[in-house]
C-alpha cells in the first residue's frame, strides 16, 4: 500500500503504477474519455471532453518548445500527449476552417483566468495548423522576451533599438525544428548584409537565415527580423498559410524589467524582437491567422487577478489588436472534469484509496473548483 | 494592583517583626490612604480593582461613622471573618479563593458606586466594625492571609443586590434611566453586551467591570424617543413646515441649493464655536443650466466635489470667519464656476484623448483600424469606390461602434464581451 504522505518522484511512479494492493475498479471502457481521433482537423463537438493523442514523434517536431511545463512533465510520466478537446478550441478551428484567406487576418485573442487551459488551446490550435501544412510561428511566451535578460546590445541595424541575442537564437532554434521543410522553399526576395563581410543573397533559401542567426549570435535578432519580414511578405502569395501563435501577447505592450546601461527603463518598442513581433500581429497581411492568447502568469506589473483583455492589454495594446475576437476559455464543465478524472484514474495517477470514490471525486471538484491547474496539482501528491 | 501589592509586602513585613501587635490606626490610615486616591477621581467611573478598591474603602470610610473610633475589640470570629474577608477580597483584588462571591461583592460595591444605597447598611457597619478589629490583631492577614482564610466559611454573607436591569420594564422609559451623556453602567444597561479580546477558547468578557465598555463614547441617551422628546422641547422655537412643500420632489424644484450650517450649544462660559462657521452648499446639476461641453468643463473644474452617482456638487467653505461671509462665498464659488463653465478658451481645444472623461469611438484609433481593415476586405474583393461614409453608415460598423464603446465605458463584463465579440464576427465577416 503505498503511503499517501509519501512523496513519489514522477519517474518512480510512473514504474510503480501497477503496484496498487488496492483493486483499481477503472473498469471503465477507455472510450469514454478517449477518442482515437488523433487529427484535429476531424475533432467536433461529439470528441468534447474527450482527450486524444498525439504521437510523442509528432510531439517532438511539432512543439519544441510551445507545451506547458507541467504537460511535458505529465507526457513523461505517462508517456503519451494525451490532449483534452474543449469547446474555445473547436471554436477556433471552425474559424479557421471557414476563414478566408483572402482577407486580411483575423486575429484571435484566447483569454480566461489562470490555469484554465488557454495554452493547451492554442497548442491543440498549432497541431492542427501544423497537420493541415501551415507555417507555424509559435512564440511560446512573449514574456520571456521582455524580462530577465542578461545580454542586451544595441542593434546594428538601428541604432535606437536593442537586441536580445540569447533569447533569439533560442527561438531561431525552435523553429528551425518545426518548420524545417518551409525554411528550404521560402526563398529571400532581398539582400540582407550582416555586418561588413557577410550577406546573404536574394533567392537564397531563408535556412541560410536562419543559419546565420545561429552561428553569429550577435545578429540572431536581426534574423528574426529579417525571417518575419520575409514570411509576411510572401504569405499572400497563397503557397502557404501562416498561423502566427503568439502566447502572453500582452508582454508586447506592458513594461519591461530590462534597464539600458545609464539604469534607464526599456520600453517595449525599443527591442527587436518585440518591435518586429508586433509587426506581425498586425492584421495587414493575409494569408493566414493570428491566435494569441493573454497570460496573467509571466506577466510584469499586472495585479493576479486580472485577466481580461483590456486590463492586460491595456490602452495601447487594445487599440494594436482591435479588432480581435475575443475567446473566453472557463473552467472545466462537469463532463470535462469528470474525463480528466476518469483518465486519472486510468493512469493509476491517483493513488489515494479515497480517492476512487464519488465522495473523492466530489471533493477533488470541490477543491480545485473544475480549475484544470488546481486539479493537476491537488492530484500530484494523491 | 502594584500599589496593593506594595502595601502588602509592607504590611508583611510589619507582621514579621510584630506579629500581632499591629496599630489598628496605621492600618486604617492605609486603607484610608488608598482609599483617597482612587476614590476621589473615580466615583461611579472607576475600573475594576479600582472600583473595588474605592468601594471597598468606601465602606470602610463611609459606612455608618467614619468618626466612629476604631475599637479593638476582637469581635465574634465570624464577623470578623466575614468583612475582614470581604475586606481582603476587595483589597487583593479577589486573588483569595472567593470566599465571598465576586457577584454579591462586586453588586454590594457597584451600587455603592452607582450612588445607591447601601446594600445594607449592616454590611457597611459591620465591615467597618471589624476592619480594625481585624486590622487589630490580624492586620496584615486581610492582604496576604487569604490562604489562611480559605477553609472557613464565612457565616456572614451577605445577599448581594441584584442589578437594577432585573427590575426594569420593558416599555420603561428609558430616557430617566439615561438622561444624559453617562459612562456605561453595566447594571443599569439591560444589555447582554460581551467586549474585548477573547481568552484562548474562550469568549470576549462580558459587561461587568468592563473597561473597555466604559472608555468608549455611548449614544445610551440619543435613542430615538429621547431624540423625540428634544424635538417635542424644541418645537416651540420652531415655526411650522410651509405646507405648500409637501414632497422631496417639490422641495428640489422650489430650492434646488441646499445650505447646511451647524449650530453647537456647551456649557461654559463662551457661546461661540469656531466650528459654526462651516457653510456646506449642495446642488444638483441637473438643476444648473448647462450644456454638454459646459457640464464636462463644470467636473473638470470642481475636481472631487462632485458625485457622479447622485448627480450632487458639494460645496463646504470655511475660510471666512463668520457664517454669512462663507455663505456668500459660496454664492460666489457657485456663479463663477457656472459662469466659467459656458466659456470656451482657447487652449480647450488642445484638449487630447488623455483629458477625455469618457470614450468617443469618432477619431479613435479603434475606427481607424476598423475602416482600414473593411477597405482592405473590399479591396481583396475588388470592389472599389467605397467610400468611408458609406463604411460608417453601415449596420456592422455603427454595430461595433456601439460594442466598442460600451466596452469601453462600462468595463468588461460577460455580455460586454460576447457583444464585442459578435459584432467583430460580422464586421470581419467571420463564419463558423
Amino acid at each position: 500500500q503505498l503511503d499517501r504522505g509519501c512523496a513519489l518522484h514522477t519517474a518512480a511512479r510512473g514504474g510503480l503504477s501497477s503496484v496498487s494492493s488496492q483493486d483499481v475498479p477503472a473498469q471503465r471502457p477507455r472510450a469514454i474519455f478517449h477518442t482515437s481521433e488523433s487529427d484535429p482537423a476531424k475533432h467536433t463537438e461529439q470528441h468534447e471532453g474527450r482527450l486524444y493523442n498525439i504521437p510523442l514523434e509528432e510531439v517532438k517536431a511539432v512543439f519544441p518548445h510551445g507545451l506547458p511545463h507541467r504537460f511535458q512533465q505529465q507526457i513523461q510520466t505517462f508517456n503519451e500527449a494525451r490532449v483534452m478537446v474543449r469547446k474555445p478550441a473547436l471554436e477556433i478551428l471552425a474559424y479557421l476552417k471557414g476563414s478566408n484567406f483572402a482577407h486580411p487576418a483575423v486575429r484571435y485573442v484566447i483569454y480566461g483566468e489562470r490555469g484554465t487551459g488557454k495554452t493547451m488551446t492554442l497548442c491543440h490550435v498549432v497541431h492542427y495548423c501544423s497537420r493541415q501544412g501551415w507555417l507555424v510561428l509559435h512564440v511560446p511566451d512573449a514574456h520571456l522576451w521582455v524580462k530577465n535578460c542578461k545580454e542586451l546590445f544595441q542593434s546594428s541595424y538601428n541604432k535606437d533599438r536593442l537586441d536580445q541575442p540569447l533569447q533569439a537564437s533560442v527561438w531561431l532554434k525552435n523553429f528551425k525544428t518545426s518548420n524545417e521543410r518551409f525554411l528550404q522553399e521560402i526563398k529571400t526576395q532581398k539582400k540582407y548584409m550582416w555586418g561588413k563581410r557577410e550577406s546573404t543573397e536574394e533567392g537564397r533559401p531563408l535556412r541560410e537565415v536562419v543559419e546565420q542567426g545561429l552561428a553569429r549570435v550577435r545578429s540572431a535578432s536581426d534574423a528574426v527580423g529579417v525571417v518575419l519580414r520575409e514570411i509576411k511578405q510572401q504569405s499572400h502569395r497563397g503557397s502557404f498559410r501562416l498561423l502566427v501563435a503568439v502566447d502572453g501577447v500582452n508582454a508586447l505592450w506592458g513594461r519591461t524589467t530590462l534597464s539600458k546601461e545609464d539604469k534607464s527603463p526599456v520600453s517595449p518598442e525599443e527591442l527587436t524582437l518585440v518591435h518586429n513581433l508586433r509587426k506581425m500581429v498586425t492584421n495587414d497581411w493575409n494569408g493566414g491567422a493570428i491566435v494569441t492568447t493573454l497570460s496573467q502568469t509571466g506577466s510584469l506589473f499586472k495585479p493576479s487577478s486580472a485577466y481580461t483583455p483590456q486590463e492586460l492589454l491595456g490602452k495601447e495594446g487594445f487599440d494594436a489588436l482591435d479588432p480581435f475576437v475575443p475567446i473566453p476559455v472557463p473552467n472545466y464543465s462537469p463532463r470535462e472534469f469528470e474525463s480528466c478524472y476518469g483518465y486519472y484514474l486510468e493512469r493509476k495517477w491517483l493513488q489515494h484509496e479515497k480517492a476512487h470514490t464519488e465522495d473523492g471525486k466530489a471533493e477533488l471538484q470541490f477543491l480545485s473548483g473544475s480549475n484544470p491547474r488546481q486539479l493537476d496539482r491537488l492530484a500530484g501528491p494523491l | 494592583m502594584h500599589r496593593v501589592g506594595l502595601l502588602v509586602c509592607l504590611c508583611r513585613a510589619r507582621t514579621r517583626f510584630q506579629p500581632g501587635i499591629f496599630p489598628a490606626q496605621s492600618s486604617t490610615a492605609a486603607l484610608r490612604d488608598r482609599a483617597r486616591e482612587p476614590c476621589g477621581s473615580s466615583r461611579g467611573r472607576t475600573g475594576p480593582a479600582g472600583l473595588r478598591e474605592g468601594g471597598a474603602t468606601a465602606f470602610a470610610h463611609s459606612g455608618p461613622g467614619p468618626s466612629r473610633p476604631p475599637s479593638r475589640r476582637a469581635g465574634p470570629r465570624e464577623e470578623r471573618g466575614g468583612a475582614g474577608m470581604a475586606a481582603r477580597c476587595c483589597q487583593a483584588g479577589l486573588s483569595c479563593g472567593a470566599l465571598l462571591s465576586q457577584a454579591v461583592l462586586s453588586q454590594a460595591v457597584l451600587s455603592r458606586a452607582a450612588g445607591g444605597a447601601p446594600a445594607t447598611p449592616h454590611w457597611g457597619r459591620a465591615a467597618f466594625s471589624s476592619a480594625p478589629a481585624v486590622s487589630g490583631r490580624e492586620g496584615p492577614q486581610p492582604r496576604e492571609g487569604s490562604v489562611r482564610r480559605r477553609g472557613r466559611t464565612p457565616q456572614f454573607v451577605r445577599s448581594a443586590a441584584p442589578p437594577r436591569t432585573e427590575r426594569m420594564a420593558v416599555d420603561q422609559d428609558w430616557s430617566s434611566v439615561y438622561p444624559t451623556a453617562a459612562a456605561f453602567k453595566p447594571a443599569s444597561v439591560p444589555l447582554p453586551i460581551r467586549m474585548g479580546y477573547p481568552v484562548k477558547r474562550g469568549v470576549p468578557p462580558p459587561k461587568e467591570g468592563n473597561l473597555e465598555l466604559i472608555k468608549i463614547p455611548n449614544f445610551l441617551h440619543l435613542t430615538p424617543p429621547a431624540i423625540k422628546k428634544h424635538c417635542a422641547a424644541l418645537k416651540d422655537f420652531c415655526t411650522e413646515w410651509p405646507s405648500a412643500l409637501d414632497s422631496d420632489e417639490k422641495c428640489e424644484q422650489h430650492f434646488p441649493i441646499e445650505i447646511e450650517t451647524v449650530d453647537y450649544v456647551s456649557s461654559g462660559t463662551s457661546i461661540r464655536n469656531p466650528k459654526a462657521r462651516v457653510v456646506t452648499l449642495r446642488v444638483k446639476l441637473s438643476n444648473l443650466n448647462l450644456d454638454d461641453h459646459a457640464k464636462k468643463k463644470f467636473i473638470k473644474l470642481v475636481g472631487e466635489r462632485y458625485c457622479q452617482k447622485t448627480d450632487v456638487l458639494t460645496i463646504t467653505t470655511d475660510r471666512c470667519p463668520l457664517r454669512r461671509q462663507n455663505y456668500d462665498y459660496g454664492m460666489h464659488l457657485l456663479t463663477v464656476l457656472y459662469h466659467e463653465s459656458w466659456k470656451t478658451e482657447k487652449w480647450e481645444s488642445e484638449k487630447s484623448e488623455e483629458d477625455m472623461e469618457e470614450y468617443i469611438w469618432e477619431n479613435s484609433r479603434s475606427q481607424k483600424n476598423a475602416l482600414d481593415t473593411l477597405l482592405r476586405i473590399k479591396a481583396s474583393e475588388n470592389v472599389s469606390n467605397v467610400t468611408e461614409e458609406e463604411l460608417l453608415a453601415s449596420e456592422v460598423v455603427k454595430n461595433y461602434r456601439n460594442s466598442v464603446t460600451a466596452l469601453k465605458n462600462e468595463g468588461e463584463t460577460e455580455s460586454n464581451m460576447s457583444q464585442y465579440k459578435e459584432s467583430v464576427k460580422k464586421l470581419l465577416n467571420i463564419q463558423a
